[in-house]
């Protein structure tokens, strides 16, 4: 096609819709593991609760983390609740996320 | 076409500085309609067929039939917050073929994809790959000529295949779940996603039977619509029975497979089986009461089938070894049943439409549809 604007006389419209998303920015990323509270938030599927374990003990093994902190969302389809969420994060320092199909 | 175009024509590229009144979304100018189906699918903007170019006049038709201001809400997505104006729902309705006429319909059903209870961003984005039923009831199905007799899943009527279409590309282009390059992560996806649209033949509704949407809440005299998350149907032939005891036997025979506690289920009634419940006297909320207190297996009998199993074993019912004995229900409760009445008169083919989920996650939801805002 070339592409000459003056040819251009039929409009149409962007059926598309930029959302407008909130960025809060990466987390501080931790210098080292030593120590850090890990946790384990799974999405309430059957494995993703020995995935995140499997992780956490090559995790334990390498970094000598500090001890787990498990959670369950509840839900595969929804968000975690905010007040969920809230107490994970005053519990650990930082954080694994699993979908265990 | 021997000029189609070059390169992904995008709207920063080739953008109008005089939009039209009222309208906001960009504009792209192209020398032509074929140009523009072409433009679509490169922007990757179409569900894999040709869409109508959606020109700022169509687009104003299909609003003003629905009385809808271009940047009115019809519905904010619960997860993402993402907001689906009236303007980009009728853009898109223009690209799957609809009449102005319809965009009442199309309105109401994404009022009614957005219910929180409807859990749109999971069902959307799910292995698990449901597709949105819209099912239309009331006055409107017969102005807008929807098809709810012979073959009423199948292709040929216009309002029943672009309405469904137009759901599925507001839920595309407006919320980014596509499957290509987007949000729908479905395994194995469902021919419902290019359009699942049917209205229910009330005219063969089996008598003291009311149509879907007023057992649903909604005043007879208006129409509305009702959107489900289904896999794909489960379709059967029950020939020999003529009571409606024998015909809901075989609906549980494909309503086991699901597993125990299904919490909301579509069950398509074909008119020749409605038949029989008129004639055997039956009231619609008896098809419920029936197959939850008859549809049962031993605890035992699940366990043997594997069931409940995967992804669904959260959400159900769930046998315990210790109690082998215990008969459990397929259906959560007799409310669990939604029977409609879909299909030509001929032929004893009725079908089940499994729900996403068991039912458990995503509801059924109905909203009225209004002509005049």
């Amino acid at each position: 096609m070339t592409s000459n604007a003056s040819e251009n006389t039929f409009r149409v419209l962007d059926p598309t819709a930029q959302q407008s998303i909130a960025t809060d920015g990466m987390a501080e990323r931790p210098q080292s593991l030593k120590g850090m509270r890990v946790g384990l938030l799974r999405n309430d599927k059957l494995n993703s609760e020995p995935l995140l374990d499997a992780i956490y003990d090559v995790l334990a093994d390498r970094f000598e983390v500090a001890t787990a902190y498990r959670i369950n969302k509840g839900d595969a389809s929804r968000p975690a609740e905010p007040d969920l969420l809230s107490d994970f994060s005053n519990e650990v320092d930082v954080a694994l996320l699993a979908n265990g199909d | 076409m021997t000029d189609q175009p070059s390169k992904k024509q995008t709207p920063s590229e080739n953008v109008s500085v005089t939009p039209p009144p009222r309208l906001t979304s960009d504009l792209l100018d192209l020398p032509g309609p074929l140009e523009s189906i072409e433009t679509y699918f490169e922007n990757g903007w179409s569900d894999g067929l040709p869409v109508v170019p959606p020109t700022p006049e169509a687009v104003t038709a299909m609003l003003e039939a629905a009385n809808l201001n271009p940047d009115a809400i019809l519905g904010i997505e619960p997860v993402k917050g993402a907001v689906i104006t009236a303007e980009k729902a009728a853009i898109n309705a223009v690209m799957a073929g609809c009449k102005p006429e319809y965009m009442p319909v199309v309105a109401a059903a994404v009022d009614a994809i957005t219910q929180p209870e409807f859990n749109l961003h999971g069902i959307t984005v799910s292995t698990m790959g449901a597709a949105i039923m819209v099912i239309v009831n009331g006055p409107i199905t017969s102005d807008i000529e929807m098809n709810s007799g012979v073959s009423a899943f199948g292709p040929g009527y216009r309002a029943n295949a672009t309405i469904g279409r137009a759901v599925r590309l507001i839920v595309m282009n407006v919320l980014g779940t596509r499957s290509n390059d987007g949000l729908d992560k479905a395994t194995l996806g469902h021919p419902g996603k290019y359009t699942w649209c049917v209205a229910e033949n009330e005219e063969k509704l089996p008598e003291s039977w009311s149509p879907l949407h007023v057992t649903r809440g909604i005043n007879e005299s208006e129409s509305a619509v009702t959107v489900v998350s289904g896999l794909s149907a489960t379709q059967f032939g029950e020939h020999e029975a003529n009571t409606p005891e024998g015909i809901l036997d075989a609906f549980a025979q494909r309503l086991y497979p699901m597993g125990p506690g299904v919490k909301q289920v579509i069950l398509v009634i074909c008119p020749e089986h409605a038949a029989h419940f008129t004639k055997a006297g039956w009231k619609k909320e008896q098809v419920g009461q029936y197959l939850y207190e008859n549809s049962t297996k031993l605890t035992s009998e699940w366990i043997a089938m594997g069931l409940p199993s995967g992804a669904q074993k959260d959400s159900s019912a769930e046998p315990s070894t210790e109690n082998s004995d215990l008969p459990i229900s397929v259906l959560d409760s007799p409310e669990s049943a939604i029977p409609i009445v879909v299909g030509g008169d001929g032929g004893a083919w009725s079908a089940v439409i499994p729900p996403w989920s068991l039912g458990s996650r995503s509801k059924v939801v109905t909203r009225p549809i209004s002509t005049n805002r």
